[in-house]
């Protein structure tokens, strides 16, 4: 058997694994058979265990070079060295797919583990059926339109042309994408646990406490998983941007902007027993968008450096996307009576009064994301005309909300719940309001202008002081113990925010940018620093040539970039150098290598140079928030046990129509 | 007056001033570099993949960067540099959606959007504000009695 089809035999087991499990699910639950339900666990690991074989065949056939798989032969090539080898299963729809489906599998299994002891309650039958049904969904994908394992017959002397030539230029292009994915799919979990709710009728707080940590794990990685993205370009692309409002980032940051609304609105939910719909609504919107923006940059509808080439995977995402939506609508009207909140604000100066404020601002983030991200499409589906929506207008549409984020970041970790008095708040915001007043003075002597970047410091400083005042007197109260828990790891990770609002602010006010042709030996200076043109340097590897410059900065130690070719792919790619302090950084980059009248290489070169302040931040305050988080999920100090927050369990052998 | 009043106050007359200097004060001045980066950036690189022309190393879109250094040189605004590009390359290759037609929804929408949640917020609470105190219900006692009885069982 060809090693193709050995790969379509273990994604076919898996899917049927998985329709397999649909069907024993809805026996037991039709039946009232709990054992059948119960049983289908041996099904979850049978997914698990043919998603991992897949995955491991596919890396085998990447590292062994098998071009009889088609997938290899598009993408594979000798010449590529072996971390991108691994890394190429990510660099393509249908290995993106595959370890789509991996992540999932894993993330089912650990349900299955985890709530081993709750087998029997027909809400983990209604968890794993959802569960089920998304599976399935992916292995069919893997069987029809994204099939990773179709096979190839290569001519004698075959090899590839080796992954997207900027996909293996950097290393953390072997993280990005794998972390990005354990935040996307983790959201699988919450989701499944809201429909379990939903069809059972247990709405009150029982599945949010169950997933609570799921949902925020998920979102840690989501978060870091950005973060790297965001890495990963300014490192390799060159011209000084970390975040181009491409669609593909908007796609993985509307989820990012839901999950975030959805973590702080549970904690009203927790607490009040109140916005019970309005939880389930962003649990499965968040669920729903990363459906959504796989559709929109894996089916080719919306250009973008990330897209991979048009597929028919396009109309089956939009259809599950369509799916999951109607579904999960009909689920909430059909409960509506039941998620009726039992409790009422008191006062909108007060905890919970913050956390809808946030929600709501979160949610029109989201809003103005989404609506620019899909308008071009919407303008060419009405009158055909192309126009595009771009950094302009998400820059000026979203810094107000960003503004009043961070303002509210300052003030509601000190708002106690119910109601606030301005004595209060007065005293416990007057250091935080001196700390901001404080970084705008600095900002202003060290030479910084203009309102909104000095605002953003300000706000920043404001909200950074009161998060650090939270675990000041938290530490002071309770040790080690004042550093994790919700609460406390919350409190880093909005010092982390902090620090990514304030090198965003900074870098995208004051970046500089400026290209010059250089004679060897020249130097020039540009927004305080020297560069001068040392020497020119060919090199040869097996996928590809590099000619790089050495540019001296300031006299000391040189940078080296470059333009790479490769031949295979028949692209040339810039290849960027940075100089990373924690002031300011300087990216250089090749903008080409002129040629006199004959054609004939000059020696001289033309360089870009961009300096901005702080980026260094950006990827320290995104290393703070993935700690945060980590440090959120250990539990915290120990509260006293509560009453039961859920209906109690019914018993099993009641019959399945008084269940739901 | 309190001690706390003249803390705020002092924070407050310290930001203001750091805030209307640096908003006043205009710095260093822009040179021509800068407003030709930051007009590339918002325009995209016509053969690329959602790339700007700042970003991309793109024959066509290093042309362009020439061409708006060129026009910059010249004198001419950002607003006709803009209109030159839309002209000789799309209407797409402009990131700044226009005022006009449908394409002004774009804009109008989120304003709607946030107007709508906040009188929304607005109203919601003042339905809980008139509705006052609940009064527990026969079934409230109820349910708290039976919880009771579980806990003191316990």
């Amino acid at each position: 058997m060809s090693s193709a089809a050995v790969g379509a035999v273990v994604v076919a087991l898996g899917a049927a694994a998985s329709l397999t499990g649909i069907g024993v699910v809805v026996l037991g639950l039709l039946g009232r058979r709990p054992q059948w339900w119960r049983e289908s666990r041996a099904l979850v690991w049978t997914m698990f265990v043919m998603a991992a074989v897949s995955i491991v065949w596919m890396e085998r056939a990447l590292i062994n070079r098998d071009f009889t798989i088609e997938f290899v032969a598009q993408h594979g090539s000798s010449q590529t060295s072996a971390v991108f080898n691994v890394a190429t299963l990510w660099s393509a729809l249908e290995g993106s797919i595959l370890l789509w489906t991996f992540v999932l599998t894993g993330y089912v299994a650990a349900v299955v583990v985890k709530f081993r002891e709750k087998r029997d309650d027909p809400m983990m039958a209604w968890v794993l059926l959802t569960l089920f049904v998304v599976c399935a969904f992916f292995f069919l994908l893997m069987v029809g339109p994204s099939n990773p394992f179709r096979s190839f017959d290569p001519p004698p002397g075959y090899d590839g042309p080796g992954p997207n030539p900027l996909l293996q230029s950097h290393i953390l292009m072997a993280f990005h994408p794998p972390i990005l994915y354990l935040g996307y799919v983790g959201f699988t979990v919450p989701f499944a646990f809201a429909i379990g709710a939903l069809t059972t009728g247990r709405v009150g707080e029982g599945w949010l406490l169950a997933t609570r940590r799921w949902t925020v794990m998920a979102w840690g990685f989501l978060t870091l998983g950005i973060v790297l993205g965001a890495w990963w370009s300014y490192e390799t692309l060159g011209w000084g941007g970390y975040w181009a409002w491409d669609p593909v980032e908007n796609a993985s940051f509307l989820p990012w902007l839901t999950g975030t609304a959805f973590i702080h609105s549970v904690m009203v939910q927790e607490r009040r027993g109140m916005l019970r719909v309005w939880n389930l609504s962003l649990v499965i919107s968040t669920f729903a968008l990363t459906i959504l923006g796989t559709f929109i940059t894996r089916a080719g509808v919306l250009e973008s450096v990330h897209a991979f080439s048009e597929s028919a995977v396009g109309p089956a995402l939009l259809a599950f996307f369509t799916l999951i939506v109607v579904v999960s609508l009909g689920l909430i009207a059909w409960r509506g009576d039941q998620l009726r909140s039992p409790g009422r604000m008191d006062s909108p100066i007060s905890r919970e009064g913050a956390f809808l404020a946030n929600n709501v601002l979160f949610t029109a983030f989201a809003f103005v994301v989404l609506l620019g991200t899909v308008f071009p499409l919407i303008v060419e589906a009405i009158n055909d005309d192309r126009i595009s929506v771009g950094n302009p207008y998400f820059d000026r549409m979203t810094m107000p909300i960003g503004f009043t984020l961070l303002f509210l970041m300052a003030v509601a970790p000190v708002l106690p719940w119910r109601k606030a008095s301005p004595g209060v708040l007065g005293d416990r915001l007057i250091w935080p309001a001196w700390i901001g007043a404080g970084a705008m003075v600095l900002s202003v002597v060290v030479g910084a202008r203009g309102w909104a970047p000095t605002l953003a410091f300000g706000l920043g400083g404001f909200a950074g002081g009161a998060a650090l005042r939270q675990v000041v007197l938290a530490t002071r109260r309770q040790g080690w113990r004042g550093l994790v828990g919700r609460t406390n790891g919350g409190m880093i990770v909005h010092v982390g925010v902090v620090l990514i609002a304030v090198a965003f602010a900074a870098s995208n006010a004051y970046v500089r940018q400026d290209t010059f042709l250089l004679e060897q030996g020249q130097t020039v200076t540009f927004a305080g620093h020297e560069f001068t043109y040392e020497s020119l340097d060919f090199r040869s590897f097996p996928n590809r040539d590099e000619q790089r410059v050495s540019i001296g900065i300031d006299g000391g130690q040189a940078y080296e970039p470059g333009i790479a070719n490769y031949p295979f792919a028949g692209r040339n790619i810039g290849i960027a150098s940075v100089r990373s302090t924690l002031f300011d950084d300087i990216a250089l980059s090749v903008d080409s290598f002129p040629v006199d009248d004959a054609g004939v290489a000059t020696g001289d070169v033309v360089i870009r140079v961009t300096v901005q302040p702080l980026i260094v931040w950006l990827w320290i305050g995104g290393l703070v928030m993935a700690v945060g988080t980590l440090l959120a999920v250990v539990p915290g100090k120990r509260r006293n046990p509560t009453s039961p927050v859920s209906a109690p369990l019914p018993p099993i052998d009641q019959p399945v129509e008084e269940l739901v | 007056m309190t001690r706390r009043l003249l803390l705020w106050l002092g924070a407050v007359a310290v930001a203001l001033s750091a805030f209307l200097f640096a908003a006043v004060d205009e710095g260093a001045p822009r040179t021509d570099a800068d407003r030709a980066y930051a007009l590339s950036k918002t325009i995209g690189c016509p053969v690329c993949d959602g790339q700007s022309v700042a970003e991309s190393n793109a024959t066509v879109a290093r042309n362009i960067r020439i061409s708006i250094a060129k026009w910059i040189d010249e004198g001419q605004s950002d607003d006709f540099i803009r209109s030159e590009l839309r002209s000789n390359f799309g209407d797409d290759v402009d990131y700044t959606p226009s005022g006009d037609g449908v394409t002004s929804l774009v804009w109008i929408l989120p304003v709607v959007f946030g107007a709508g949640a906040l009188a929304g917020l607005v109203i919601v609470f003042r339905r809980w504000k008139r509705e006052g105190d609940l009064e527990a219900s026969e079934a409230d006692r109820a349910l708290v009695e039976a919880v009771r009885a579980v806990e003191a069982d316990d």
